[in-house]
């Protein structure tokens, strides 16, 4: 746990206030990750995983505390900026894929280079080339609703990675898959941060999993850090 | 985000709920298209009005009396030389007599200035008799291009015995071939007002019309040409049948008619002409004829000071017009706010998407706002077809109906370029703003409530 880690998480809390009834989600947690590791986040539901990867990947504000990514604090930008950041930064996978339905898988992967002013033929060349890095060089034509669960994480996964992201957030990646699916999955993402030096958080209930694969592993409990254990130092 | 992405993005969004596309597209189809339909036909109609304005040239005339008080009045009390009751009696009032009509037609841009000069005559050639009023026309005027002949000529000189008639009062007086009637006697019988003692007598003793303090004086007058009926008109004419030279009707007793005050005066007193036509070569030269006019001491009327008058009712025509195509925008703008709040909710998630790879609040706004501008575009487009093709079937409907009545085909409709640009640039405009609010909503989507999973 080096306190100049590439990500720096320092006193983060977030609390939802639906009228009178306050839910702390997130509780003073402080946690520090180094480049290119493998993070893994167990907990209970409703501990705050999801409220720690939203505040994390610029999608939400927290209530107090802050975080660094690399040389920026992420917590002082301006809204703009928080989509520059999840622009060209992270890149991110959830649970129930979020693909667009009405896209072809090229067309999904290809989406977010819409927003990165890369020209058309540029958008489709690299779509398909990281289609290809998930194996599904032979499914760009299909349409989400015509590929298996695992492949349309894989195309998610792709999704994810083509602005060339430093860090990758999964939020349980593997909720909706079997569990050999679910390991051909989280292999990937161990190959691609080997490869790439990506950073990856990722969320699962699967601790099994998060132990064969990750580097390090939080439990989070009603909101706070409850532990932060390294599983393997590094290379 | 690039233009063409926006573009591409909208119109790919748009292909994949056709049926949607179409229906809202058709609302605003039919609400431009029955705008543009109802300026093309109040354009159409102010290009109607215009277009027959020029061709009878009613903005080229000048209608020219003398100026101060009495008008008439005052030119023929300088020329009879009487006392006046009041004012200056050096004062210089123009008079019109024919030096200053030769010096009207030297000022640059008239073309020709003539008296305006009417008088009732019953007219008889043969055995029928019409009534009508007599112009009197000098001969250069009835010689220069101002008049269709038919048959014969013009009359020789302003002393000459001779009249011209119309063409139509020739058919009235029962005469079809126009060759037929030239050199023929025709008989010019004039009606005055007689004040002497004979007829007062007549007046206080008589029966029925003899009552009336008139006498008749018969002319005779040979026909030395049939022309196309027109008016030698000022700025409004009033056509007449029978022309004749100043020379001969100077000698005619009859009761001259160029304003309501002619109709007190006596006969001998009109001596002078009580008002001038002066016709400008180009409707461009009229203001500065007019000028030269007034500088003259002479008053003037134009139809041309009228226009400002027309336009500013066309502009309240148009103004109606626009009203009543506003409800059909209106109708079509709430199917656009209700397709986009509809597609914004259905594409919920896939604003998350967009937000969660990085597109900025901008970036969404912007990629809906292309959608409902496109919707606008295909609206404008489609609605100025429609618009050309419901008035091109009223057009031949109307005319149809028309040409059985023998009325020339008229174009009801008129599609000047930048009324269609306008039109198309309007629904383009109406469709943005009928997407502000819809495409704020979705701009407003929180990502993380978008994106947690179900
Ligand atoms: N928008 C919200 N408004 C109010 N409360 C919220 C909101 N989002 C989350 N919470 C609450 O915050 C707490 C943490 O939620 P979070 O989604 O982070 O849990 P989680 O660890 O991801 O759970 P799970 O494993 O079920 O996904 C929960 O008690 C949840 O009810
Ligand atoms: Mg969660």
């Amino acid at each position: 746990m080096d306190a100049d880690g590439f990500i720096q998480i320092e006193g983060l809390t977030k609390v939802y206030s639906s009228g009178p009834v306050e839910v702390v989600a997130l509780r003073d947690a402080t946690i520090s990750i180094g480049r290119g590791r493998f993070v893994g986040v167990t907990g209970t539901s409703g501990s705050g995983k999801s409220t720690l990867m939203n505040l994390l990947g610029g999608l939400d504000t927290p209530s107090a505390g802050r975080i660094r990514v690399d040389d920026r604090w992420i917590s002082d930008l301006s809204k703009t900026d928080l989509a520059l950041f999840r622009r060209y930064t992270i890149g991110m996978i959830f649970q129930s894929f979020n693909l667009i339905p009405s896209y072809s898988a090229v067309e999904n992967v290809a989406f977010p280079l819409l927003f990165a002013d890369v020209a058309r033929k540029e958008r489709i060349r690299r779509a398909t080339e990281l289609l290809a890095a998930v194996g599904l060089e032979a499914r760009g034509h299909h349409l989400p609703s015509e590929l298996s669960g695992g492949e349309q994480q894989r195309v998610a996964v792709a999704r994810a990675l083509v602005n060339r992201p430093a860090i990758l957030l999964a939020d349980e990646p593997t909720g909706n898959l079997d569990s050999r699916t679910s390991r051909q999955i989280v292999r990937m993402l161990f190959d691609l941060k080997t490869e790439r030096g990506l950073t990856i958080v990722m969320i699962s209930h699967e601790e099994a999993l998060l132990r064969e694969f990750a580097d390090e592993l939080i439990r989070l409990q009603d909101g706070a850090v409850l532990s932060h254990e390294t599983l393997r130092d590094r290379p | 985000m690039r233009a063409s992405d926006y573009v591409g993005h909208a119109w790919a969004n748009l292909w994949k709920k056709k049926l949607r596309t179409v229906l809202t597209t058709g609302g605003v189809v039919i609400g431009v298209g029955s705008l543009i339909c109802m300026f093309a036909f109040g354009q159409g109609i102010q290009r109607n009005i215009k277009d027959r304005f020029n061709e009878l040239e009613l903005f080229n005339y000048i209608n020219v009396t003398p100026r101060s008080g009495g008008g008439p009045r005052s030119a023929r009390l300088r020329r009879h030389a009487r006392p006046q009751p009041a004012g200056d009696p050096n004062e210089s009032v123009a008079v019109l007599d024919d030096d200053l009509l030769e010096e009207l037609t030297q000022i640059e841009g008239v073309e020709a200035a003539y008296p305006e000069m009417r008088f009732p005559a019953q007219i008889r050639l043969g055995s029928r008799e019409q009534f009508t009023l007599v112009q009197v026309v000098t001969s250069k005027a009835c010689g220069s291009a101002l008049v269709q002949l038919r048959a014969g000529r013009a009359y020789a000189s302003d002393d000459a015995n001779e009249v011209m008639v119309s063409d139509s009062l020739l058919r009235r007086l029962n005469v079809t071939q126009p060759e037929d009637a030239v050199g023929r006697e025709i008989e010019i019988r004039t009606v005055v007002l007689d004040f002497s003692l004979q007829s007062l007598a007549r007046m206080a003793f008589g029966r029925g019309d003899q009552r009336l303090p008139v006498s008749n004086r018969v002319y005779s007058f040979t026909i030395a040409g049939v022309l196309e009926r027109m008016g030698f008109g000022g700025p409004l004419p009033i056509r007449s049948d029978a022309f004749v030279p100043p020379g001969a009707a100077a000698g005619m007793r009859k009761l001259v008619l160029t304003g309501v005050s002619d109709l007190f005066q006596l006969p001998e007193e009109t001596a002078g002409y009580s008002a001038v036509t002066v016709k400008v070569a180009s409707t461009r030269q009229v203001m500065s004829v007019k000028a030269s006019l007034e500088e003259r001491g002479l008053r003037t009327f134009a139809l041309m000071d009228q226009l400002e008058e027309m336009q500013k009712g066309f502009i309240i025509m148009d103004m109606f017009l626009l009203a009543i195509g506003m409800i059909g925008i209106a109708v079509a703008s709430l199917g656009i706010v209700n397709t986009m709040v509809m597609s914004i909710l259905e594409r919920y998630r896939e604003i998350g998407v967009m937000k969660a790879v990085g597109a900025t609040d901008g970036d969404v706004q912007r990629i809906f706002l292309f959608e409902s501008g496109m919707i606008g575009l295909l609206g404008g487009v489609f609605g100025l077809a429609l618009a050309w093709a419901v008035s091109f079937v009223i057009n031949q409907v109307v005319n149809g109906f028309a040409a059985r009545e023998g009325v020339p085909f008229i174009q009801y409709f008129s599609f000047p370029w930048w009324l269609c640009l306008s039109g198309i640039g309007f629904s383009i405009l109406v469709s943005l703003l009928a997407g502000i609010y819809p495409t704020r909503r979705a701009a407003r989507v929180d990502p993380v409530v978008a994106l947690r999973h179900d």
